[in-house]
C-alpha cells in the first residue's frame, strides 16, 4: 500500500503570487509576458534595443534630477551658487550633475538613432501609427527638457543661450511676441524665465513625458515589437522576451552604464564641442555684453543654422518667420509620416520615405556641421570664415552621404535616392560651387518634386526585393 | 456697476486738460518753408519742420521774432542754425543772442567773421566752429559771446564797447600777457564762480603766476609761453571730465605736447642747468607704464603729465621733491626707502630718489630680474661705482632676486596645474583663490625690495611662500581626490564587468537551452 505524500508546503513566493493573483488577476499578466516574444529575422536586432536604451537614459535622468533637486535652490542669489555648491561641496555632487548632462546628451542621441531607425523600416506603419506619434511627442518633449533644464545653472553661456533661444519665437506669426512674453515671464531674460523653466523642467514636463511615455510603452504592449517588412528576409520563430530579450537589454543597459561611468570621469564637464559643454564658468549677469560664440545645444544646432542661412526678409515674411515656417512644415510631415507612407501602411516596399530618412540626415548633418564652424577656423583670433566653412562641411558631408549611399546600393540593392540626390545636390551647390543656400535649396526642391514625379510612372517595386 | 461706470468716466474727465501744442509756427517762420534756392528747390523741408515742432511754443514764438527782425536773415541762415539740432533750452539763448545770430549768416558775414558749423566748407577759421562753441561750457552755461567781448546780446548794431576790454587787435595776437588776467576777472573771482560752479576752484591766477609758464609769459613777457588759451582753447572749451576736451586726462599728453614735443618751437628753452629742454618726453612717456596705463588700457587714474609737474602751476619737480610726486600714488615704497639705509646715501649724493632706478618718463614696468649684483644690473652698475666690495649688499640683491623669482615660478606653475584640476571636474576655486593670495604676496614683496633689508623683505616673501605651500597642499589634495575618483571608476568598472560577463554567460547558457530543446522537439 503506497501512502499518499503529503504535499509540499508552498514557499513564500508561491504564496504571495497566489495572494496577489486572487486580488488583481497579476497570471494573466504572467501569462502574458510568457508568450511575449520579439521578432527575428527581417533586419538586425540592434534596432530594438534603442528604445530600450534611451529608456534607461531616461531613468538615469530621473534619479540624477531627484538628487540634484535636493540641494539645488532656484533664485537669483541661489540658483548658480547651489550648483556650485553640488559640483564643489556635496559628496559625489559633481558626479551626480556629470552624469545628468551626459546622460541628457546620451538620452537625445539614443532618442535620434531610435527615431531615425523606426522611419527606415517603416516600424510606423499600420497599426502603429501612434505609437510614432507618441514617440515623436517624447522627442518633442526631450528637447523641452533640454532647452528648460539648461538655463537652471544660471551662468553665462545658459543665459545668454536661453535669450538667444527664446528670441527666435518672436518669428510666431501674431502672438509673436506675447509668446515671447510668456515663455520669459517678460520682456527679457530675468529670473521670472528661470522660474517658469525650473516649473516647466521639473513639473510639468515629467507630468506630459509620464502620460505619453505610458501610452507609447502600453502601444508597444499590446501591439508587440513591429515585424520586419513582409518583402525582407522572412522571419523566423521569435524570441522570448523574459527571459532572453530583457536580459540582452539589461546586459546593453549596463554596458550604457559603463560607458557613462567612464565620460563621467574623463570628461566631467562634456566634450568641449559647442552645445555639448556644461562648466559652470561665471555667474549670469544680465548687464553684461552677450557671451561671444553663443550656440545653443548641439540638436537644435541645424534650426540655428537654417536661421542663419535665410536673409532679413524673405516673400513679405521676415527671414527667421520664413525659417522657422520651413522648420515648422518640415516637423509636421516627419510627424504624420504614418499616415503619408500609403505603401508601406499597406506592406509594400516604400522606398521613397526610407530616402526621406536619408535626405534629412544629409540635410541636418550639413547644417549642424557649418554651425560648428567646421573647416572655417583658418586664422586664429578671426572670426570664422562662412565660405570655407561651408567648402570644409559639404566635402565631409559629400563624403558621409557616399558612404551611405554605396552601402545602400550594395548592401541593400536600394535604387530610389532622388530626396537625399536632391539634399546632397544643395550641399554641392552651396558648399563646393558658392551658390545661395536658398537658390540651391530651391534647385535642390525642383529636383525632389522631379524625381517624386518620375518614380510615379515607374511601377510599383516587386515584393521580395529589399528596397 | 451702471453707477460706477458714469463715476469713473467723469472723475476721468475731472480737471483742467492742458492746452494741447499744435505745434504751429509763426507766419514769418512758416514764409521761409516756401525760400528756394538757385535750382529751385525748397531751402527748409520736413527735417526743420520737425524739430520746429519740438520746441516750446515760446521758443518757436522767439525764432518767430529773430526772422521779423531780420536777425534770421533766411531760410539757408535758419537751415544752418536748425542743424546743430540744439536742445530746447540751449536753442533759446542761440535765438536770443543777436551777436550770435548775426555772425552766422552767411548772407551778412565776412568769412572771417563767419561761425558755421564746418569752417573748412565756408572757409573761415577753425576758431569760429559753431558746432564746438556751442558745447563750450560757458555757453552751456548761459554765458555767451558778451560775456568775454563785451555789449550786450540785445544789441542789433556792433557798439564801441565791444572788445574795449581788450589791447587792440595789432597788440593783443603778438602780446598774450593780457590773457591770464582778462580770464582771472571771473575765474579768481569767489563770489562770481560760486554762481556757477561752486566747487570750482579760484586760484589758478595766482598758482599760474608761480607756474614756469606764468614766469615767462607774465615776468619775461614771452608770449611763446602757454596760458589759458594754449590749453582750454577759445571757442568750445570744455570740463576736464569730457572726453572731447584738451584737458581731459587722456588729451593731456598730447595737449603739452603740442608745445613740447615740437623741437622748433621749444628752441632756445633751457633747463637749469643750461641744458636745451629736452622734446622727448611725450614719446618717452607714451612707450611707459604711465602711459600705456593712461592711453591704452584707459586707466584714468594714471598719471597724466599734470600729475607730477602740476597744471596752473605748472613746474618741473626738483630733485628734492620728485620722489614726494611719486609717493602721492606710491606711498608704500617711498615709506619703505624712507627706512632704508640708501636713504642717506642718496641724500648726500643729491640723487632723486625714485627717478635714479626707474627713470622718468620713460618709466618701465620693473622686472624681477633687474635686481642683479652685476656689473651691468640695476643695482650692480652703481655700487661698482659708489658702493664697491660689499659683498652683503651682492647678497642681499641676489637673496632679493632669487627669492621672487622662485615665487613668480611657483604661480606660474601652480596656475595651470589648478587649470588641468578643474578641467578634470576638481574644485579648483581654493587653488585658484590661493594663488591669487600668492600675487598679491610678490606685489607686497616687490615693494619691500625697497626697504634693500632682509628682514623686510622677508616680511612680504614670507607671506609668499605660505601661499606657494597653502596652493601646493590644495593642489595634492586634490590629486588624491582624483586618484580616488579614478580607483572607485576602476572598481565600479570592475564590478559592473563581471556583472555583464555572469549576464552574457546567462544568456548563452538560456540560448543552448533552448537549441536543445528545439531539436529534441523536432526529434533526431
Amino acid at each position: 500500500m503506497i501512502e499518499a505524500q503529503p504535499e509540499a508546503p508552498a514557499s513564500f513566493g508561491e504564496r504571495l503570487y497566489r495572494w496577489l493573483d486572487a486580488r488583481f488577476g497579476v497570471g494573466k499578466l504572467v501569462e502574458f509576458a510568457r508568450h511575449k516574444e520579439v521578432p527575428v529575422g527581417g533586419h538586425s536586432m540592434v534596432w530594438y534595443y534603442l528604445g530600450g536604451t534611451t529608456l534607461f537614459f531616461f531613468t538615469v535622468q530621473l534619479v540624477s534630477g531627484v538628487l540634484l533637486l535636493m540641494y539645488y535652490q532656484p533664485g537669483e542669489a541661489t540658483s548658480y551658487e547651489s550648483i556650485r555648491y553640488v559640483t564643489a561641496k556635496v559628496p559625489f555632487g559633481w558626479l551626480i550633475r556629470s552624469i545628468h548632462c551626459w546622460s541628457a546628451h546620451l538620452m537625445i542621441l539614443s532618442l535620434v538613432v531610435h527615431m531615425f531607425s523606426t522611419m527606415i523600416l517603416k516600424a510606423y506603419r499600420k497599426p502603429r501609427e501612434l505609437t510614432w506619434l507618441t514617440g515623436f511627442l517624447l522627442f518633442a518633449i526631450a528637447l523641452g527638457f533640454g532647452f528648460s533644464g539648461y538655463l537652471l545653472p544660471w551662468n553665462e553661456l545658459s543665459f545668454f543661450a536661453t535669450a538667444v533661444g527664446t528670441d527666435s519665437v518672436k518669428s510666431v506669426p501674431v502672438i509673436g511676441q506675447w509668446l515671447l512674453e510668456v515663455m520669459r515671464g517678460g520682456p527679457d531674460v530675468t529670473i521670472n524665465t528661470l522660474y517658469r523653466f525650473f516649473a516647466l523642467h521639473i513639473v510639468i514636463l515629467p507630468l506630459l513625458i509620464v502620460g505619453i511615455l505610458s501610452g507609447h510603452l502600453i502601444f508597444i504592449q499590446v501591439q508587440g515589437m513591429a515585424h520586419g517588412m513582409a518583402h525582407q528576409r522572412p522571419d523566423r520563430p521569435g524570441l522570448r522576451f523574459f527571459p532572453d530579450f530583457l536580459l540582452r537589454d539589461l546586459l546593453l543597459w549596463l554596458m550604457c552604464l559603463i560607458v557613462l561611468a567612464v565620460l563621467v570621469y574623463l570628461l566631467p564637464y562634456g566634450p568641449g564641442i559647442p552645445g555639448m559643454e556644461w562648466e559652470l564658468g561665471k555667474k549670469a549677469n544680465p548687464l553684461a555684453p552677450a557671451y561671444p560664440g553663443i550656440k545653443p545645444e548641439w540638436y537644435f544646432l541645424w534650426v540655428y543654422q537654417l536661421l542663419k542661412e535665410f536673409p532679413p526678409h524673405l516673400l513679405g515674411m521676415e527671414g527667421p518667420q520664413a525659417a522657422l515656417l520651413v522648420v515648422t512644415v518640415l516637423m509636421g510631415i516627419w510627424a504624420l509620416v504614418p499616415w503619408l507612407d500609403r505603401r508601406a501602411s499597406r506592406g509594400q516596399p516604400s522606398p521613397m520615405f526610407t530616402d526621406l530618412a536619408i535626405a534629412a540626415i544629409i540635410f541636418m548633418s550639413y547644417l549642424t556641421l557649418k554651425a560648428w564652424d567646421i573647416g572655417g577656423h583658418g586664422v586664429p583670433g578671426k572670426l570664422p570664415d562662412p565660405r570655407s566653412t561651408a567648402w570644409a562641411c559639404a566635402w565631409i558631408t559629400l563624403g558621409l552621404a557616399s558612404v551611405i549611399a554605396v552601402l545602400r546600393l550594395l548592401a541593400y540593392r536600394q535604387r530610389w535616392m532622388y530626396f537625399s540626390g536632391a539634399a546632397l545636390l544643395q550641399v554641392v551647390l552651396n558648399g563646393i560651387l558658392g551658390m545661395d543656400y536658398l537658390i540651391a535649396g530651391g534647385i535642390a526642391l525642383v529636383v525632389a518634386i522631379g524625381g517624386l514625379v518620375v518614380s510615379r510612372r515607374e511601377p510599383a517595386p516587386q515584393m521580395g526585393v529589399p528596397r | 456697476m451702471t453707477v460706477l461706470l458714469p463715476l469713473l468716466l467723469v472723475l476721468n474727465q475731472a480737471g483742467p486738460a492742458p492746452a494741447a501744442d499744435d505745434g504751429k509756427l509763426p507766419p514769418s517762420l512758416e514764409a521761409l518753408f516756401q525760400e528756394k534756392d538757385k535750382e529751385g528747390k525748397l531751402i527748409l523741408g520736413d527735417p526743420e519742420r520737425t524739430y520746429l515742432k519740438k520746441l516750446p511754443p515760446h521758443t518757436r514764438e522767439l525764432i518767430g521774432k529773430d526772422v521779423d527782425a531780420l536777425t534770421v536773415g533766411g531760410a539757408r541762415h535758419l537751415k544752418a542754425l536748425l542743424a546743430l539740432e540744439l536742445p530746447s533750452q540751449n536753442a533759446a539763448i542761440l535765438f536770443s543772442d543777436n551777436c550770435i545770430l548775426c555772425h552766422t549768416d552767411p548772407e551778412s558775414q565776412k568769412k572771417i567773421h563767419l561761425f558755421s558749423a564746418d569752417p573748412k566748407a565756408t572757409q573761415s577759421s577753425e576758431i569760429l566752429n559753431l558746432k564746438s562753441f556751442v558745447s563750450d561750457v560757458h555757453f552751456r552755461r548761459g554765458l555767451s559771446c558778451s560775456g568775454c567781448h563785451g555789449g550786450s546780446p540785445a544789441n542789433d548794431v556792433m557798439t564801441a564797447d565791444i572788445a574795449a576790454r581788450w589791447p587792440k587787435a595789432d597788440v593783443r595776437h603778438t602780446d598774450r600777457t593780457w590773457i591770464p588776467e582778462f580770464c582771472a576777472r571771473c575765474h579768481a573771482d569767489p563770489a562770481f564762480m560760486r554762481g556757477f560752479n561752486p566747487s570750482l576752484p579760484t586760484d589758478q591766477l595766482s598758482k599760474y603766476r608761480e607756474s614756469q609758464h606764468g614766469i615767462l609769459l607774465l615776468q619775461q613777457k614771452d608770449s611763446k609761453a602757454a596760458q589759458c588759451v594754449s590749453c582750454h582753447g577759445v571757442h568750445g572749451i570744455r570740463g576736464p571730465k569730457s572726453r572731447q576736451s584738451s584737458v581731459h586726462p587722456q588729451a593731456i599728453p598730447e595737449t603739452c605736447g603740442r608745445c613740447h614735443a615740437d623741437p622748433k618751437y621749444m628752441a632756445g628753452y633751457k633747463k637749469d642747468d643750461g641744458t636745451p629742454l629736452p622734446t622727448d618726453q611725450l614719446a618717452s612717456f607714451k612707450k611707459s607704464v604711465h602711459g600705456k596705463a593712461l592711453l591704452e588700457k584707459g586707466d584714468l587714474g594714471a598719471p597724466a603729465c599734470n600729475s607730477c609737474h602740476g597744471n596752473h602751476a605748472a613746474m618741473p619737480p626738483k630733485v628734492s621733491s620728485i620722489s614726494q610726486v611719486c609717493r602721492t600714488c606710491h606711498s608704500q615704497n617711498g615709506t619703505f626707502f624712507d627706512g632704508s639705509k640708501h636713504k642717506q646715501a642718496f641724500e648726500a649724493h643729491h640723487w632723486p630718489e625714485c627717478e635714479k632706478c626707474h627713470g622718468k618718463h620713460e618709466i618701465m614696468k620693473p622686472a624681477d630680474t633687474l635686481i642683479s649684483d652685476a656689473r651691468d644690473g640695476l643695482c650692480g652698475s652703481c655700487h661698482a661705482e659708489n658702493a664697491k666690495d660689499n659683498p652683503e649688499c651682492n647678497a642681499t640683491a641676489r637673496y632679493f632676486r632669487s627669492s621672487l623669482l622662485e615665487l613668480v615660478a611657483s604661480g606660474q606653475k601652480l596656475r595651470p596645474q589648478a587649470e588641468a584640476l578643474g578641467e578634470r571636474g576638481l574644485d579648483a576655486e581654493p587653488i585658484v583663490a590661493s594663488i591669487e593670495e600668492l600675487n598679491e604676496a610678490i606685489v607686497q614683496t616687490r615693494a619691500r625690495v625697497h626697504t634693500f633689508d632682509r628682514g623686510g623683505f622677508d616680511q612680504g616673501a614670507k607671506l609668499g611662500r605660505d601661499a606657494v605651500a597653502k596652493s601646493e597642499a590644495l593642489v595634492q589634495a586634490a590629486r588624491n581626490e582624483q586618484r580616488y575618483r579614478r580607483n572607485g571608476l576602476l572598481v565600479s568598472i570592475g564590478l559592473m564587468s563581471l556583472l555583464a560577463v555572469a549576464m552574457g554567460l546567462k544568456i548563452r547558457e538560456i540560448g543552448r537551452r533552448r537549441a536543445r530543446a528545439s531539436q529534441e522537439r523536432q526529434g533526431p
